[in-house]
């Protein structure tokens, strides 16, 4: 469940990016969030993912105050969040799954049982045999498939990603998204922002727009 | 408790690798702090090797008054008992060396014994050796007791024994010092040398850690690589300088040997004992380990 609750977000005494937005999520929704570039979704995202902390409101995650949360219960809630930015920030030192072990590694899994769940991973995301693959050596597609394999490894109950296609062709961008719907019928409180209106007629449920940081309309919510 | 060992091993595992992946650049780390660490290894081998030494020679001030060959027999028992009235409260023993007596004593000596013996006559005089008490300002006491003695009657000359062992004590004190001045000097040069390594690789390695916190990394587990870092370059770095320091104890000690040989002894340089080599090794790495977490604090918040 993600809540936001009269939440404003401006960086030093600049305009506000968000304004008094307000809303909630129910856990297993697959929600879109759109808007043109500049409208505050990346910055949504990250309030949601516990990258930033708001200016003022309540953030209700799981039904923990993230926005009153100390700085090093944080990361905890960070591990219950698969977090894709628009930079897939892939590791090019290291492997296709020795990308994937990092989340593994952080929580301090066993290796033996981290090497079975990155594979899976990869499987999931349709990457089985390039689990050596420098990410350097992938396409576009691959990579952003390796970034959601390297956020759900840690089997997270929500999942955000920004503009997961928006650099890519239509026929990788359909299986990227077919890749998350996957991952929300398994009961993965899904957010997506993008700008794509063709993606988000094929697969959206529920539609949150926002327009110059305010919070227009919802649809589909339930 | 098994994720934490895990989490440690990992972080021990990224550690080893970050130092391999330029082992150029960390060799030279390396190399800087194992030399820096050799020399006051070096110098505490000096002063190990000097203190006993100088221990065993006596290092109480003692003049000796050697008395006019053609003195009375009992002229040097009347001295030490007119020196032991007059000056009390600064002498703390005297002794009186009968010339023949210390024939006897030269004679028993295979090196003397034979030159002793083709002289037709005894040539020491009867000495008094006066042993003064002990306090700060022994040394000018001595001299101005020896100059005052000097103009005795019966009295062809006065020597002072033990100023040179003092002075020599002085110096290795002084050194001593020294090597506690170098060793803190050592100290600033291994925590700036791991301050800036650490400061490098957090730099290359900022892509690491924003992804590592992404993933819900502590700040923990993102510092621990570092101090792993900062701890094994200081444990490579002793281990390296020991070894560094036995190379040069070994051209110093072939030098040392031919020189203790000529005064008919053995002298040895050696390093310091185990257990001290040890625990400074110890006490470098949990200094490289502290400035890395000092460097890793300062330049990752971001």
């Amino acid at each position: 469940m993600i809540e936001f609750q009269h939440v404003f977000k401006s960086y030093g005494r600049g305009r506000n990016i968000l304004a008094d937005i307000n809303f909630r999520i129910e856990p297993g929704e697959f929600v879109f969030v759109s808007g043109p570039s500049g409208a505050g979704k990346s910055t949504l995202l990250k309030l949601i993912g516990g990258l930033e902390p708001p200016s003022r409101g309540a953030i209700l995650v799981n039904g923990h105050r993230s926005d009153r949360m100390p700085a090093r219960a944080r990361p905890y809630l960070r591990r219950a969040i698969g977090v894709i930015l628009q930079d897939v920030h892939l590791l090019y030192d290291r492997s296709a799954i020795q990308n994937v072990l990092l989340p593994l590694a952080v929580t301090g899994l066993a290796p033996a049982q981290a090497q079975s769940r990155a594979r899976a991973a990869l499987e999931k995301v349709g990457l089985s045999g390039k689990e050596d693959l420098n990410p350097i050596e992938m396409s576009g597609g691959e990579q952003q498939r390796l970034a959601i394999a390297r956020a759900i490894v840690n089997r997270p109950s929500i999942l955000i990603a920004d503009e997961p296609t928006a650099s890519l062709d239509d026929d990788s961008a359909r299986r990227i998204m077919d890749v998350f719907r996957d991952f929300n019928r398994v009961g993965v409180t899904t957010l997506i922002a993008s700008h794509d209106l063709a993606l988000m007629a094929s697969y959206a449920r529920r539609t949150m727009r926002i327009e110059a940081g305010r919070f227009h309309d919802t649809t589909g919510a339930p | 408790m098994k994720r934490w060992l895990y989490q440690h091993r990992y972080a021990f595992a990224v550690a080893l690798r970050r130092l391999l992946s330029q082992p150029f650049s960390s060799l030279c780390n390396i190399l800087v702090i194992s030399l820096s660490l050799a020399v006051p290894i070096v110098v505490a081998a000096v002063l190990d090797t000097a203190r006993p030494v100088v221990q065993q020679i006596p290092v109480s001030a003692e003049v000796t008054l050697y008395l006019e060959r053609n003195a009375p027999p009992d002229a040097a028992r009347a001295l030490a008992d007119t020196l032991r009235t007059q000056h009390a409260q600064e002498i703390d023993a005297i002794e009186v060396i009968d010339r023949e007596a210390a024939l006897a004593e030269l004679r028993r000596r295979p090196a003397w014994s034979e030159a002793l013996a083709v002289l037709p006559e005894n040539p020491l005089p009867d000495a008094v050796v006066v042993t003064l008490r002990q306090h700060p300002e022994i040394a000018a006491t001595s001299e101005r007791l020896s100059a005052q003695w000097q103009a005795l009657d019966a009295v062809e000359s006065v020597q002072v024994d033990s100023a040179w062992v003092q002075r020599l004590q002085a110096m290795l004190d002084f050194l001593r010092m020294g090597l506690w001045l170098l060793a803190l000097g050592v100290a600033v040069v291994v925590l700036a040398t791991v301050f800036n390594t650490v400061r490098l690789q957090a730099l290359t390695q900022r892509e690491e850690i924003a992804v590592a916190r992404l993933v819900g990394a502590t700040e923990a587990f993102v510092r621990r690589p570092f101090l792993y870092l900062g701890a094994v370059t200081g444990l490579i770095s002793s281990a390296l300088a020991v070894v560094a320091s036995w190379v040069a104890l070994q051209p110093l000690n072939s030098a040392i040997a031919r020189l203790a040989a000529s005064y008919g002894t053995q002298l040895a340089l050696q390093l310091p004992d185990t257990v001290s080599l040890l625990l400074a090794g110890i006490v470098v790495a949990i200094l490289g380990a502290l400035s890395a977490r000092w460097s890793v604090t300062r330049h990752t918040s971001f």
